[in-house]
């Protein structure tokens, strides 16, 4: 190996309530496959956007290709050569397929014009150069691209004259296995080509076949860096989760006879007859992929989105939820996928926050009884052991996994029937996310009915009583518990339908 | 905030710490800088100290700090309200119609305050309904019901008015004796709604629910808030409020103007953010914006006694209200950085 054209020497990143990355070290040569493995909230993202200039870092240097870039702007970081293929492509929905492609960087003409004719004939060029012609329109509006046109525009977008390094995040997440197989291909021909390749993924079997080497993140440290033809699944699993091994968790099961919600014949723009129930005690998993429609099943269930046809009894009784408050009022609680932007009060404290949803029933004649709001909600705070020096700390400053237990020891304030949960663990470091399903289960255990919406697989195995997977806006079948593997549900999500 | 005051430290602080939490870090430093302009300024001008000059401020700050009571809510449930100052013009208008027409002061009051939040519901509906920002939505009506106080006014004319105890509620004052100059009625009104504007921001479901909203609307709403139905009541009430202060300018001129209350709008909303309050909403307290009004009020006594013209005045108002926000931003940057040394130096 030559001189690496990437080296990130200690760097480091805090945000309020969180060390990102603490002396992270890593280097990349050129024609070298680095994949970056780790949990979620493991520092992955604040690393590359570390590199392509989004966050500045607090210690460390970063030097690319004999350059220092460790506080480089995201137009220098582009300049040096740093190239990010982004999980989820920003796409303007009403310029060109090509524009897209240019955005901020369009060849020009005399006088600062536009160079249309070049745009296209670059985007072309590149698309042929490789393996992808024909696949993309360079006309098309960004709205009508396909999320895998999308996709494609995003990988186009980076390969551009003078780049060094690309990284790609998470590229395979909405890809079938067919354009899985293309993308390896381009990043074999960049790596041939002589570029540095930084590969995200949380996708194993994957890594394994297309690193060189493959560097693990924990909790903002790097654990291990390792030549993939001398490791295997089993080690990088070891170094990524260490000693907590979160995903043996096991519960019994409690469900009772009682049906808690029975929701029947539901249509709405996102779903087709949709129909399942969930018992006392129960928890339902809900498996599919990104953009199933399983967080708008959420939602409409709770009222923040409409639907056209179907009943939704709780109890038994048919209800009619037009709002999160007519939800609320049946006994529903749900603690929202993305807790910063729909589940907290960032700016308001713990206490606040966690009484929010019941403070009618913490008043009388409108007045806020405070003496009672510390006596009811402070005992819920405490015992799901929420790390806050004090009640009255804003909220912004906890830790993710301490923030969502706040989200969750609101609806413990009001002890809803049914309570949903989507992706109860995104962003949740490992400790608290043990501790989050504990408390899952002892929900479970005291008769709640829990709709659980995951995609990190061993949760959804671990956690659920049964489990149900979305496709297309259509429910699978009911998949039992000890039935239940990985690779039905994987089926059932890409639509394959393998009735069980 | 009475919350994150009240029950802050589980530990027991020294005495001088609990008067500080109390007070708050945020209006400490209002109270810092109105103790040194006063100082400032009486060293300059004799005529500070006078009992005839505090009258008068606390009669001037009087109707600024009606209308920062309710816009103090608007901009904490992440509003903005421009329209006020027209509001308040309406308001005197018809106030002084029907004081003339029907002699009765209460009636004049009862239909001023109405009209007020019969337009702060306006502005509510155009934000709700037609989807339309707070910020262009009552910048639009602040023109259309500054021509609204013409339309009404017979021939666009101020509305004179006689009544004698209509003029008590602009000049009029409790507590008179030989060497007190008493208390200015407006301000004796001021003060009653600072009080409830208080309670309700800090001690009702109606008031903990606007911070909910201003920190974060989508949320607020899967907490079951209604956020139309708190828009309608928040304007509705701030309407009033300005309405209320369109009377008393109205029985201090005398007369309903139909150009009443051209630089309320711009002067209260300097007070809530000088006071503590967030651009983004979700932040600030009507004690803070009490400060700030009175610091306001201060400094423009300060700024006529020592005989600054008005131009200049015009332009240290428009300052302030930038300085104001910018102070609140580099707060919070602040408050970011100390967090994350914190949680560095902790891991």
């Amino acid at each position: 190996m030559s001189d690496p054209v990437l080296a990130v020497a200690g760097v480091g990143k805090t945000f309020p309530g969180v060390r990102a990355l603490a002396d992270v070290s890593l280097e990349v040569a050129a024609g070298e496959v680095v994949a970056l493995v780790g949990e979620n909230g493991a520092g992955k993202s604040t690393l590359l956007k570390i590199l392509c200039g989004d966050y500045d870092l607090d210690e460390g240097r970063v030097r690319l290709a004999g350059r220092e870039v460790s506080h480089a702007s995201p137009f220098e970081a582009r300049q040096a050569g740093f190239r990010l293929v982004r999980q989820e492509p920003e796409i303007v929905p009403d310029i060109s397929a090509a524009e897209n492609v240019f955005v901020g960087e369009y060849p020009r003409r005399r006088l600062g014009r536009v160079d249309h004719r070049a745009m296209r004939a670059l985007m072309l060029g590149q698309l042929e150069r490789y393996g992808f012609a024909g696949m993309v329109d360079p006309d098309a509006l960004g709205r009508t691209l396909s999320p895998a046109q999308m996709h494609l525009v995003e990988i186009v977008r980076a390969l551009k004259p003078g780049m060094k390094v690309v990284a790609f995040d998470e590229p395979t997440s909405s890809l079938t296995s067919d354009e899985v197989a293309r993308l390896f291909a381009l990043i074999r021909q960049l790596r041939a080509e002589g570029l540095g390749i930084i590969y995200v993924s949380h996708r194993l079997k994957e890594v394994l076949a297309i690193s060189d080497r493959v560097v693990v993140l924990k909790d903002g440290r790097v654990t291990g860096s390792l030549r993939t033809r001398e490791t295997d699944e089993d080690e990088i699993v070891r170094l990524m989760v260490g000693r907590e091994l979160v995903h043996d968790f096991r519960r019994d099961e409690t469900t009772r006879p009682e049906v808690v919600l029975e929701v029947e014949g539901l249509w709405s723009r996102w779903h087709r007859d949709v129909s399942f129930r969930i018992r006392a005690g129960e928890i339902l998993g809900f498996g599919g992929l990104v953009g199933a429609g399983r967080t708008e099943l959420a939602k409409v269930i709770f009222g923040e989105f409409p639907h056209s046809r179907g009943t939704i009894r709780i109890l038994g009784r048919e209800r009619t939820i037009r709002s999160p408050a007519d939800a609320i009022a049946s006994d529903i609680g749900f603690a929202p996928e993305n807790r910063k932007a729909e589940g907290l009060i960032l700016v308001r404290s713990v206490i606040e926050n966690a009484s929010m949803a019941v403070y009618r029933r913490l008043s009388r004649w409108g007045l806020l009884r405070d003496r009672m709001m510390l006596e009811r909600v402070g005992p819920v705070i405490r015992a799901l052991d929420v790390k806050t020096p004090s009640l009255a700390q804003e909220v912004s400053k906890l830790s993710g996994g301490n923030q969502q237990k706040v989200v969750l020891s609101r609806w413990l304030a009001a002890g809803p029937r049914l309570l949903i949960l989507d992706e109860p663990t995104r962003a949740v470091d490992v400790g608290a996310k043990a501790e989050i399903y504990r408390l899952i289960d002892r929900l479970a255990r005291d008769g709640m009915a829990i709709m659980l919406i995951s995609s990190e697989m061993p949760e959804l195995l671990a956690l659920s009583d049964r489990i149900v997977v979305m496709a297309n806006g259509r429910l699978s079948p009911v998949i039992e518990k000890k039935d239940a593997t990985e690779e039905m549900i994987v089926s059932h999500a890409l639509g394959k339908g393998l009735a069980a | 905030m009475s919350i994150a005051r009240d029950h802050a430290p589980r530990a027991r602080k020294r005495s001088l710490g609990r008067v500080f939490d109390a007070i708050g870090a945020e209006n400490l430093s209002l109270i810092i800088a109105l103790v040194i302009l006063v100082a400032l300024i009486a060293s300059q001008s004799p005529a500070f100290f006078t009992s005839r000059n505090l009258f008068n401020i606390a009669q001037n700050m009087a109707v600024v700090g009606l209308v920062a009571v309710g816009m103090t809510m608007v901009i904490v449930s992440a509003g903005l309200d421009i329209s006020a100052g027209s509001i308040a013009a309406c308001a005197g208008v018809v106030c002084a119609l029907i004081v003339t027409g029907s002699g009765t002061v209460l009636g004049g009051v009862a239909g001023g305050v109405a009209t007020g939040a019969a337009l702060g519901l306006v502005n509510a509906g155009i934000i709700n309904y037609l989807k339309v920002n707070p910020v262009v939505a009552t910048l639009a009506t602040m023109s259309a019901f500054r021509g609204v106080a013409f339309l009404i006014a017979p021939e666009g004319k101020p509305v004179g008015v006689l009544d004698p105890t209509f003029a008590l509620l602009g000049s009029g004052r409790l507590f008179q004796t030989e060497g007190f100059p008493g208390i200015p009625i407006a301000f004796a009104i001021m003060l009653a709604a600072v009080i409830v504007g208080h309670v309700v921001m800090s001690s009702t479901v109606f008031g903990r629910q606007i911070y909910s909203m201003g920190g974060n609307p989508a949320a607020a709403r899967l907490a079951g808030i209604d956020l139309n139905r708190m828009r309608l009541a928040i304007y509705t009430l701030a309407g009033a409020l300005s309405g209320l202060a369109g009377i008393i300018i109205a029985a201090r001129t005398s007369s309903g103007q139909p150009l009443a209350g051209q630089d309320l709008a711009l002067e209260s909303i300097t007070a809530v953010f000088l006071g503590g309050a967030l651009l983004a909403g979700g932040k600030g307290t009507i004690a803070g914006t009490m400060l700030a009004v009175l610091l306001l009020a201060v400094l423009s006594n300060g700024m006529n006694l020592l005989g600054i013209p008005t131009f200049y005045q015009l332009v240290a108002k428009g300052l302030l209200l930038v300085v104001a926000v910018a102070i609140g931003q580099w707060r919070m940057t602040l408050a970011e950085r100390r967090q994350s040394r914190l949680t560095a130096a902790s891991s």
